[in-house]
């Protein structure tokens, strides 16, 4: 790599840094839109059923008791309940009656540390939501204004990870200039990454996720090929017929409840450049790159906030 | 290698979709119901929307009005009556809507009727309907537009036809003739007087084809109605024509009661607007009464006919009497329509009770009150009481709805729009839009400005 390609990154870089700060969440969006809020007393297998027609994988919640903002519903909320009814099979009942303001219990039970629902005013820019989005685990921060007349509380939209990349990737043209190929950047993350095979057990796959803080599990065959993932979201799918009879699948068996328009997986090679990483997010739908050597071997996978990191705190 | 996801450069083709041949087949069950969600959103029905027949019978009588689309409007004119069909068009605008209050277009359409007449001598009192209702439609205050045509009046094809009147009935019915004169083998008309269901087939008047009439018994009210034409809806150029609540062409009627009408001819106010809008007096109407200058010859002598049978009314003030009439009349004109009230016309004879009425507060003496009213209305349209009052228009579109349709299968992007939707008419804002009541949950929708962009909130929420 030439000198040039590096110093062009480097200024091409803080140039998008810039324009996060230059930017606010309100934004990035849509002129229109639309915004699913799910009240707390709803119970959680409708709120499951809610989030499939909607095609949606989240949405924030409200407490119509005290009219406030009452945090995210997103996939590991149910892969809570899912591991709490596999450890206490007996409480079925609590579990379909279950409503979306007792998942904070059986947080509690299970002992997961609760998501951080850290939330920013959608006029503050957009190098601060992303700052604080890092700082959470959380892959999404909910904008929240108040009311200018009653001053109660008012769920403006989510923002995500890739909702903000892609903003960049569709409104910064400095992201031509990102050539550097990713495996020199060190954001990569490799080494013994988390994985299962075709024949583990589903119930597993999901223990993995939560252990790990991951958002998807790679499948490999035997020879540490990548063959799929199981991604979080892919257990609401799992569960939403019958909730949570199926927890004896295999993570193959449990692939089968995918939808149709699943994209497919994502790889890349550590010599591709930033620039079609940021290319292929602004014209699809993806959440992390698998990356994997000459042979599909997987060496290592790319999380969205591994790029937003590099964006927001390197080449300074 | 034996892998079979892609790999090398990252382009298009890395999305590895080979490796997905798994399908689920619920898949479609999900988007019917999703599709099922959004299209109640249209219907705005909170309640039983199962099966209840409101939403039906509107949806019915909305199909029969999507075929006529692409029936082209005036091209029936132009062969026969392109002198008509010119001067047709202001008129037709100006009257389209029961309401139009506006000063210039009476005078156009007066210009317009008087020009015809003294081309033609005589011809369609449907113009001259138009340029009476327009008068009126000037003074609010002063009385109701169907209260000045008298039944012969409202059948154009009388007057050409050289029919005699019809016998003045005491009853609520009104016996009208309804003629089509566009030609054509089978002819029905079908309207609001038989909920848009029925159809009355016209009778072809012997020795002059084309020519088809059908005598109906209608209440006193405005009917609108088309006709079925060789299994195509069409209306008639020969008669009024305004457009309805579903944004369709229709002709219209309006009838008084034979006793209403008469009285009307009095109002010196009446009138004098007619004067006002002429540009100049037509020689063939002479008389106190003529309020019909611009109406062709034959239909005069035909209501100076019915005056003279009638005893002179009383001397009333005009307003007096009028503001009498009304009350009798039923508010809805209508179309949505109500008619207005000024202060003058309110009777003192009514006066302020601390007591809810029975009808408000028990059920069952409310039901019975409705049931009455149903009796009452003697119309093919039972249980019309049942039907809530329609939408107008333009809250009918739903911009969710047409999200829905965006994220059909095959159209891609449609999961990374990030909930875009199109951006609303600023009447549908602050709106609330529910779904109907499914597996306890209701879900409502509002459309917001926040800032200068639009968020449309859904709230799921179950029922306690």
């Amino acid at each position: 790599m030439t000198e040039s390609v590096s110093v062009e990154q480097q200024l091409a870089v803080q140039s998008i840094r810039r324009f996060l700060k230059s930017k606010t969440s309100y934004d990035v969006l849509p002129v229109s839109y639309r915004l699913i809020v799910m009240d707390t007393s709803l119970l959680v297998k409708k709120s499951l059923n809610i989030l499939l027609q909607n095609n949606i994988v989240s949405a924030p919640l409200w407490d119509s008791h005290t009219s406030k903002f009452a945090g995210l519903l997103t996939s590991s909320d149910f892969i809570n309940v899912i591991q709490y009814y596999f450890s206490n099979p007996d409480k079925f009942e609590l579990v379909d009656k279950l409503q979306l303001d007792g998942l904070k219990d059986i947080e509690r039970v299970i002992g997961v540390r609760p998501l951080d629902t850290g939330s920013i005013h959608p006029f503050k820019p957009l190098y601060d939501a992303c700052c604080k989005m890092i700082e959470s685990r959380s892959r999404r921060i909910p904008l929240i204004d108040q009311d200018e007349e009653t001053h109660r509380e008012i769920v403006v939209s989510v923002l995500t990870q890739y909702r903000i990349l892609k903003f960049v990737a569709l409104n910064c043209r400095e992201t031509r200039h990102l050539r550097r190929p990713i495996g020199e950047l060190d954001i990569v993350t490799g080494g013994e990454l988390l994985s299962c095979n075709m024949h583990t057990p589903v119930i597993d796959v999901i223990q993995l996720l939560t252990q790990g803080g991951v958002s998807s599990v790679p499948i490999l065959d035997n020879q540490r090929r990548l063959v799929n993932v199981y991604e979080a979201v892919d257990v609401l799918g799992l569960i939403k017929g019958g909730m949570y009879n199926d927890l004896s699948l295999s993570v193959g068996e449990a692939l089968m409840r995918r939808s149709d328009d699943f994209e497919g997986v994502y790889t890349c090679t550590k010599h591709d450049k930033l620039f079609t990483i940021m290319d292929t997010i602004r014209k699809s739908r993806v959440h992390r790159f698998f990356v994997v050597d000459d042979e599909g071997l997987l060496t290592g996978v790319l999380t969205l906030s591994d790029i937003l990191k590099y964006i927001l705190f390197e080449e300074n | 290698m034996g892998n079979t996801h892609s790999r090398g450069t990252m382009s298009d083709n890395i999305k590895d979709v080979s490796m997905v041949d798994v399908s689920s087949a619920d898949e479609s069950n999900k988007r019917g119901s999703q599709r099922a969600i959004v299209q109640s959103f249209s219907k705005l029905d909170i309640g039983d929307h199962s099966e209840s027949q409101p939403p039906l019978l509107r949806r019915r009588s909305t199909l029969i009005f999507d075929d006529e689309d692409e029936i082209p409007r005036h091209e029936e004119n132009v062969g026969h009556r392109s002198e008509l069909d010119v001067s047709e068009n202001p008129l037709s605008g100006s009257s389209s809507s029961a309401s139009v209050h506006d000063n210039r277009l009476p005078q156009r359409g007066s210009d317009v009727v008087f020009q015809q007449q003294q081309r033609q001598g005589s011809d369609d009192s449907a113009f001259q309907q138009h340029h009476l209702q327009q008068q009126l439609q000037q003074h609010q205050q002063s009385p109701d537009p169907n209260s000045v045509l008298s039944p012969q009046q409202t059948s154009p094809s009388v007057s050409r036809n050289g029919s005699e009147p019809p016998a003045e009935s005491p009853k609520t019915m009104v016996p009208v003739e309804i003629t089509w004169q566009q030609g054509g083998s089978k002819i029905y008309v079908t309207g609001s007087f038989t909920g848009w269901r029925k159809m009355i087939g016209l009778v072809p008047v012997s020795g002059q084809p084309g020519l088809f009439h059908i005598k109906l018994q209608l209440p006193p009210g405005t009917h609108r109605f088309r006709f079925i034409v060789d299994n195509e809806l069409r209306f008639s150029d020969y008669m009024p024509t305004a457009t309805d609540q579903m944004g369709n062409f229709v002709n219209y009627l309006e009838i008084a009661s034979p006793a209403e009408s008469q009285d009307q001819l009095q109002h010196p106010q009446l009138q004098e607007d007619l004067r006002d809008g002429e540009i100049q007096p037509s020689p063939l109407v002479p008389g106190k009464q003529q309020h019909h200058q611009a109406s062709p010859l034959p239909l005069t002598t035909a209501d100076q006919k019915l005056n003279e049978n009638r005893t002179a009314p009383e001397p009333l003030s005009a307003r007096s009497k009028l503001a009498l009439q009304i009350e009798e009349e039923p508010d809805d004109m209508g179309d949505g329509y109500s008619r207005f009230h000024g202060a003058h016309e309110t009777s003192p004879l009514y006066s302020y009770i601390t007591d809810i009425p029975a009808v408000f507060t028990d059920s069952s003496v409310m039901e019975q009150y409705y049931l009455t009213l149903d009796q009452q209305q003697s119309n093919q349209q039972s249980m019309a009481w049942l039907t809530p009052p329609q939408l107008p228009p333009h809250l009918e579109n739903v911009i969710l709805n047409n999200y829905s349709s965006a994220s059909e299968p095959g159209d891609s992007g449609s999961e990374n729009n990030s909930g875009a939707l199109p951006i609303p008419n600023h009447v549908v804002l602050n709106h609330l839009a529910t779904s109907s009541i499914k597996h306890n949950t209701l879900c409502v929708a509002s459309i917001v400005r926040y800032k200068r962009k639009y968020a449309t909130q859904m709230l799921y929420s179950p029922l306690q």
